[in-house]
């Protein structure tokens, strides 16, 4: 992979380009699928390919493929690069592809078992937690779910000196269920495990999403008014996602979409509220050595106890302004050119367990699953959305579920209004999170 | 592929691949196989281990799969774009783009920033199945996707707008770039004056953007019949009256250009409008060869897959409302105290029927007449509630082309008429 990668770039420079950027991806994955109760699918993804990003006369061009044994295919995707560069306008702000830093050795990214694991053990796994959720209670569906393990490996090299290879594995299995009684049926209650090894708990997952099912059969309206929620890690990745995220993308900022634009070094969220990007987070869903560029994986302190410390930075973004990248150029495969994103969004946990956050709520909400945060609005930080649903806490113990509750407010004021962080902390794609307490929501009860 | 912020070309991008998706059905099991490849020895590997697979998976089955009859098709569907957009020259799409965006960015100098992705896929699928099946079908996508950001006195606005057509390139004949620029930043600066409105019970006018969105969220995911056999609210209640006599709606995969349209779907059957409530009334759901088997009915050529790399799933085409006899008017006139919104921004549904919409542009309705302009605000309710409390019907209809994401993306179309709603509750922080 490495030498297709170097001789893309070299070829590149031979044919016109300036500089030359090569990605190439390889990656295998295994799924047992769970539908309608039962095992029912399998599949088997074998994905790989080039994508060649070139600078000719400061313009930017990119061509990907799939064909990648065809020398001749390889050929033309370069050319086509070239001629997507040529087509382009020029960019006066364009310096240079990112040079060669030093990656550092990775812990618990790449557990061989996973490459190796065969489809009988999957169906064991799967079938597991199948069995875990159907034996909490009858009313339980298990309506969609799975395990499925992936390896996944990449290449960079550019005309800068950057060449890298990673090799890693995930291993995911997850479980979807509603509860039916009479007429009625929940919300998709969901649950699941992923690690970068061969540690997950199926049946801690098919009972976990049983349970809470279960508990959203009975309904009982709450009122409007503003309150107390602890927000789970679901609701947290979702809400995050679409506003928190893209305001601390450094072009965002640059681009006067962020209202944190101007306030490095200001308190823009509670105290309690510290917050790291580590893309070197050991077992990390998204540790790897570097980047989508080559640059290496870092971490980078975003908020300090309530106070903006620094943006994420790809390597365009952080040579506009100066500095160094923060090796936060994300890439969906070989199919895009990097652009912006998160590794491993890290809110540093505190000191008090989930029950004992649970306990101390006199009166309020804890929400689990959110409907629409993707409709929020990704600048200004507005959201508008249903908690599905939401199960409301009193004198310290949760007393029932809820339907139909929305929650609006803005983003950034909620994070002023952080009160409490738990010591509860998980993964979920790219948040490592604990619970968090926050007051005085708007609530829209029924 | 383009993508332009502000008048910068971020990277001009062309991709080409080749892959093979096939699926096997052993003791009723499904084994699904993708690979990057058209090389005769790596097939014949991805097919033995599929089968191998789901041979495994089948020792825990329960209710083995079964597939309902499809007709036996030999076709060869050819596209037929009165523009190929694989014939443009990238300059040239460079060049629409970047008027859209200037027309966007010199609109108002509180727009702070604009973009636009541009999106072109051509190519054939090919599609045999073990009936006899034997299809060569065109694939030919346009789209676009239009961003605007407006700022003022520390207020952030954002709009946006999609086009997509199955046509050709000569959808930017029909909206012309200066248009769809001036659209969207026209939109995200009279956003900067609106005001967050107060959440709660209200009746609401509805347009054809949003009741597309609605159908689609809120009526539509539950008729999939895999999503009604999961438990979905619709379960059970084909032949029963779910709502007001007003609710028509349909599943049309045969609207030509349209971005949801093809002849067939990824299962070889051919596409067709589906009716899905009439009159109030649920008429059936949308359809696979599994999902038909199941409900003993003709499958409604709903399989789509993304690419060669998914399997085919349940998946909407163009999805609408039926118009009827209302002006915009007329159903503004009755509503006392209640909102007007235009556009939405995001939706999602669940299978017990609870849905939200966001809302992108709104406004306020006092004593009958469009008011103040509202920020930021959803609608959400219960999808059979809903349904009895839609109290007229517009004459007007527009569809709006659209991307669904479930697991993976599907482009489709959706819309109506002006609806207006009696009740439903809004999102609102003031």
């Amino acid at each position: 992979m490495i030498g297709l990668a170097e001789n893309a770039v070299s070829q590149a420079l031979k044919t016109g380009a300036s500089e030359a950027e090569a990605y190439v991806y390889e990656g295998q994955a295994t799924n047992i699928g769970i539908e309608l109760g039962q095992i029912s699918k399998t599949d088997r993804i074998i994905d790989r390919g080039l994508g060649i990003r070139v600078v000719a006369n400061k313009a930017m061009g990119f061509a990907y493929t799939n064909v990648i044994d065809d020398p001749k295919a390889v050929s033309s995707v370069i050319a086509r690069a070239l001629s997507a560069a040529k087509a382009s306008k020029p960019d006066p702000e364009w310096k240079e592809l990112p040079e060669k830093k030093s990656y550092v050795s990775l812990e618990r990214t790449f557990d061989e078992r996973l490459v190796e694991l065969g489809s009988e053990e999957l169906v064991n796994v799967a079938s597991t937690m199948l069995d875990a959720a159907g034996q909490v209670d009858k009313r339980v569906f298990p309506i969609e779910g799975g395990i499925g393990s992936a390896y996944i490996s990449n290449a960079v090299a550019n005309s800068n000196g950057i060449v890298g290879f990673d090799k890693g594995t995930v291993l995911e299995c997850s479980i979807a269920t509603v509860a039916k009684e009479d007429d009625r049926v929940t919300p998709v209650c969901f649950e699941f495990n992923a690690s970068r090894s061969y540690e997950v708990d199926p049946v801690w997952v098919g009972k976990e999403a049983a349970k809470l099912a279960v508990s959203a059969l009975k309904t009982k309206p709450v009122e409007t008014k503003s309150t107390t929620l602890i927000l789970t890690q679901f609701a947290l990745q979702d809400l995050f996602a679409y506003t928190l995220i893209n305001a601390v993308k450094a072009d965002s900022v640059q681009r006067n979409q962020s209202p944190f634009k101007g306030k490095i070094g200001e308190e823009v969220t509670s105290e309690n509220l510290t917050i790291y990007d580590n893309g070197l987070f050991p077992g990390g869903l998204r540790t790897w050595a570097f980047d989508g560029e080559g640059v290496p994986h870092h971490k980078t302190v975003v908020i300090e106890k309530g106070v903006l410390r620094s943006f994420l930075y790809d390597s365009y973004s952080a040579k506009k302004e100066g500095k160094e990248s923060t090796g936060n150029a994300g890439r969906a495969g070989y199919l895009s050119t990097p652009s912006i994103d998160t590794t491993n969004f890290h809110i540093l946990p505190g000191n008090k367990t989930g029950d004992e956050m649970l306990r101390e709520v006199d009166d309020g909400l804890i929400i689990y699953y959110l409907q629409g945060a993707h409709s929020s609005n990704p600048v200004s930080g507005e959201f508008s959305v249903v908690a599905t649903p939401a199960w409301k806490i009193k004198k310290g113990e949760i007393t029932h579920c809820s339907r139909g509750v929305m929650l609006a407010g803005n983003i950034f004021e909620v994070l002023k209004n952080v009160s409490l962080v738990g010591s509860n902390e998980r993964q979920m794609g790219q948040l490592i999170s604990p619970w968090i307490q926050v007051e005085n929501v708007k609530v829209i009860g029924k | 592929m383009l993508t332009l912020k502000e008048e910068r070309v971020e990277a001009a991008k062309q991709g080409i691949e080749s892959g093979v998706a096939l699926r096997v059905l052993v003791n009723g099991a499904w084994g699904f196989a993708s690979v990057g490849s058209l090389d005769e020895a790596i097939l014949e590997s991805a097919v033995s281990d599929a089968c191998g697979m789901a041979r495994m998976a089948s020792s825990r089955l329960k209710t083995p799969i079964k597939l309902a009859e499809a007709k036996v098709v030999s076709d060869r569907v050819e596209a037929k774009p009165k523009k190929n957009p694989a014939e443009i020259q990238m300059e040239d799409k460079i060049k629409t783009a970047m008027s859209v965006n200037k027309a966007g960015l010199g609109y108002d100098k509180r727009i702070k920033s604009f973009s636009i992705d541009y999106l072109d896929l051509t190519g054939t699928n090919f599609f045999v199945n073990s009936d006899g099946t034997s299809i060569e079908q065109d694939k030919l996508y346009v789209w676009s996707r239009i961003t605007a950001s407006a700022l003022d006195a520390g207020v952030f606005t954002f709009s946006r707008e999609e086009v997509g057509s199955t046509a050709g390139y000569e959808v930017f004949d029909e909206q012309p770039p200066e248009d769809l620029g001036e659209k969207v930043a026209k939109r995200a600066v009279e956003q900067l004056s609106a005001k967050s409105l107060k959440g709660g019970t209200f009746p609401v006018v509805l347009g054809p953007n949003v009741v597309g969105v609605f159908v689609h969220e809120a009526f539509g995911h539950l008729a999939e019949a895999d999503l009604a056999l999961s438990g979905g609210v619709l379960a059970g209640n084909v032949g029963k009256k779910l709502g007001s006599d007003l609710v028509t709606f349909y599943d049309d995969g045969t609207i030509e250009g349209s971005f949801g349209a093809f002849k067939y779907d990824d299962e070889g059957v051919r596409s067709q409008k589906t009716l899905l409530i009439k009159e109030g009334v649920v008429s059936g759901f949308m359809h696979n060869r599994e999902t038909a088997q199941k409900f003993n009915v003709e499958p409604t050529g709903n399989a789509r897959a993304e690419d060669f790399r998914v399997e085919p799933i349940i998946r909407m085409r163009c999805t609408y409302m039926e118009p009827k006899d209302h002006s915009f008017d007329e159903l503004v006139e009755k509503v006392k105290r209640g909102y007007y919104f235009k556009s939405f921004r995001g939706g999602q549904a669940n299978l017990d029927g609870t849905f939200q919409v966001g809302i992108q542009e709104g406004y306020e309705i006092v004593n009958g007449e469009v008011g103040a302009p509202v920020r930021d605000a959803s609608i959400s309710g219960n999808t059979l509630e809903t349904l009895h409390k839609i109290d007229a019907v517009g004459k007007d209809f527009l569809l709006d082309p659209g991307r669904c994401g479930k697991g993976q993306t599907a482009f489709i179309c959706d819309g109506g008429p002006h609806i207006s709603v009696k009740e439903v509750v809004v999102g609102g922080s003031a």
